[in-house]
């Protein structure tokens, strides 16, 4: 203490500007170091969510899905991802590794050969910085998963998710979502916490990866009526969504820069000042007018509440830096009402079978949050060339990130189905995916019960003469007929 | 300060200490290098794996005959 005191008296305000500098860096670094603590709720979350909404035959498959999105984005993102986030800024690296102009050099910096990408002691930002954005490349992937579930392949899966995380997604990021992108330095394009450029993107991309995986066996009647299939466990379901809300606190607070000696306070990603405290605000508020929004829409069904909570969140996103918080409770309830609305037109009229809700909660809420800036938040300048965010702006974003999203989750999933290797098949899908996965089932001591569908008209029947009937008028490329109406027997 | 090591001295003259050399190194490059092999051979590995488990079991199952559509019954009255 003494010493401390003594090196104080005796340093010259160069030492001592040093010392802050190096001060403020690692107070950055324990930051997003904890952010990303933090965020890997969101994927515990996402596991215990998806877990619970699979039926018992499918929870271990379902969950290794979570589990390895980690495996497989983890080295894709080190490998390539990240290195697209720096070098794709501007559209195209127009001065190779110098790119991009706003941040000059951070596309050679971002190879995974470059002396940032690994310990370094004169870097403490690039490596935590790189874990947040990995943080949400694994969010993407796991926004998928959920709607996917019960009849991909894990592998198919994998393959989708790289492509999402590592791909597909960064590219929206350097594009949308960074001090250095065309949109925001060009049209003023405003997604602050990542409304579109996380959720909407990985929604749509999974929309259209659905679209060729096809619904589960038995989903629809032969009149295109939608059946239910009851979710093996609500409550984990409940929980996982509660910890997903807990991490998005982590995902939030990831979302800001922060660094006191480089800039003058906190800064959103696009370097526009805001604070901790303003998206702290508009991500409870969120919350509540989410619920509210999805309890209504719902009449009070308890699944598409906490979806709502979500969807409300994620809707206030893309202005959470400059909302205030009366103006987000308001939105954040259209945003709910929005997700319930849209997830059963999906399901019921588009009939495209997505288990969990994640292209309505995620894609349209995404892109609903992203709209919402341009007619709420229009003339707040936005990023390092102070362009005003417009209702333009958010729809040049919006035009740029849908075909970015839809394109490569369709043609990708195309040709995994036409190498058949998209779909489990379906004896396998009937029986569940554990059995052909792990060879056991994962509730070995609870007595097997027979397996339940709701019908169209509410009743429940005996899952497996409806299910059988689909999987006979299956049809040779493993996408089941929407068949099997009324062969169910109801259940007294 | 802490002098046991010169820490000081030591962050001014080194950046990247890794093993395998610094950043732009033959070293790393030959570890990036095999760290991407690697990661498309599990790619591979995962495509491969799962499609045996699956096309075993739905074998298994369709020759078990469960999922078999039973013969429907004769409704034309005739009898031998």
């Amino acid at each position: 203490m003494i010493s401390s005191i003594f090196w104080i008296a005796q340093a010259t305000i160069e030492e001592l500007e040093e010392r802050i500098a190096l001060d403020s860096a690692i107070l950055a670094e324990t930051f997003y170091f904890w952010t990303v603590v933090v965020m890997w709720l969101i994927h515990v979350g996402f596991m215990a969510y998806e877990g619970g909404a699979s039926r018992r035959k499918n929870l271990m498959s379902t969950a290794m899905k979570n589990i390895l999105t980690i495996a497989v984005v983890t080295p894709t993102f080190y490998y390539f991802g990240w290195y697209i986030y720096g070098c794709f800024q501007e559209g195209w690296p127009k001065n190779g590794h110098a790119s991009p102009a706003a941040a000059e050099g951070f596309c050679g910096a971002s190879a995974p050969w470059s002396s940032a990408m690994g310990p370094n002691l004169q870097d403490h930002i690039t490596g935590v910085f790189f874990l947040a954005f990995l943080l949400f490349s694994w969010t993407t992937g796991s926004i998928m998963s959920g709607a996917v579930i019960e009849r991909i392949r894990l592998s198919a899966y994998l393959i989708l998710t790289a492509i999402l995380g590592s791909v597909v997604w960064i590219m929206d990021a350097a594009w949308g979502w960074s001090s250095g992108g065309w949109l925001p330095r060009q049209f003023g394009f405003h997604d602050a916490i990542a409304s579109g450029v996380v959720h909407g993107v990985a929604g749509v991309f999974a929309f259209g990866v659905l679209l060729n995986l096809g619904p589960r066996i038995g989903k629809y009647t032969a009149d295109g009526l939608a059946r239910t299939f009851r979710p093996h466990n609500t409550h984990l379901t409940l929980m996982g969504l509660m910890l997903i809300f807990t991490g998005f606190y982590g995902f939030y607070a990831a979302c800001l820069v922060i660094q006191s000696t480089v800039f003058p306070g906190w800064l959103n990603i696009y370097l526009s000042p805001t604070t901790l405290g303003a998206i702290a605000w508009v991500i409870t508020i969120g919350f509540a007018g989410g619920f509210t929004g999805g309890w209504f829409a719902s009449k009070g069904d308890p699944f598409w509440t906490l979806s709502g909570g979500l969807a409300g969140v994620i809707s206030v996103s893309a202005g959470a830096d400059v909302y205030h918080p009366s103006l987000a409770y308001l939105l954040s309830i259209t945003g709910g009402m929005v997700a319930v609305w849209s997830g059963t037109y999906i399901e019921k009229r588009l009939r495209v079978d997505d288990a969990v809700g994640a292209v309505a909660v995620h894609g349209v809420a995404g892109f609903y949050g992203v709209l919402l800036v341009g007619i709420f938040a229009g003339g707040y300048p936005t990023g390092i060339n102070n362009v005003e965010s417009s209702l333009g702006g958010q729809l040049v974003g919006i035009m740029a990130f849908l075909p970015l999203a839809f394109l490569p989750g369709y043609v990708v999933s195309w040709i995994l189905k036409r190498m058949n290797l998209l779909r489990v098949p379906p004896e396998v899908e009937l029986e569940g995916l554990d059995m052909a996965e792990f060879q056991q089932d994962f509730y070995p001591e609870f007595e097997r019960v027979p397996e339940i569908v709701i019908e169209p008209d509410g009743r429940e029947v005996d899952g497996a003469p409806v299910l059988l009937e689909s999987y006979w008028q299956t049809s040779a490329d493993g996408r089941p007929a929407r068949a099997g109406v009324g062969v169910g027997e109801e259940r007294s | 300060m802490f002098d046991a090591f010169p820490y000081d001295e030591w962050s001014e003259d080194v950046a990247e200490f890794w093993t395998f050399g610094g950043g732009g190194s033959t070293g790393t490059w030959i570890m990036t290098i095999l760290g991407f092999a690697v990661m498309l051979v599990a790619f591979w590995g995962f495509v491969i794996l799962e499609n045996r488990k699956l096309t075993h079991q739905a074998s298994r199952l369709k020759a078990s005959g469960a999922l078999d559509r039973p013969p429907e019954s004769s409704t034309t009255g005739h009898e031998a």
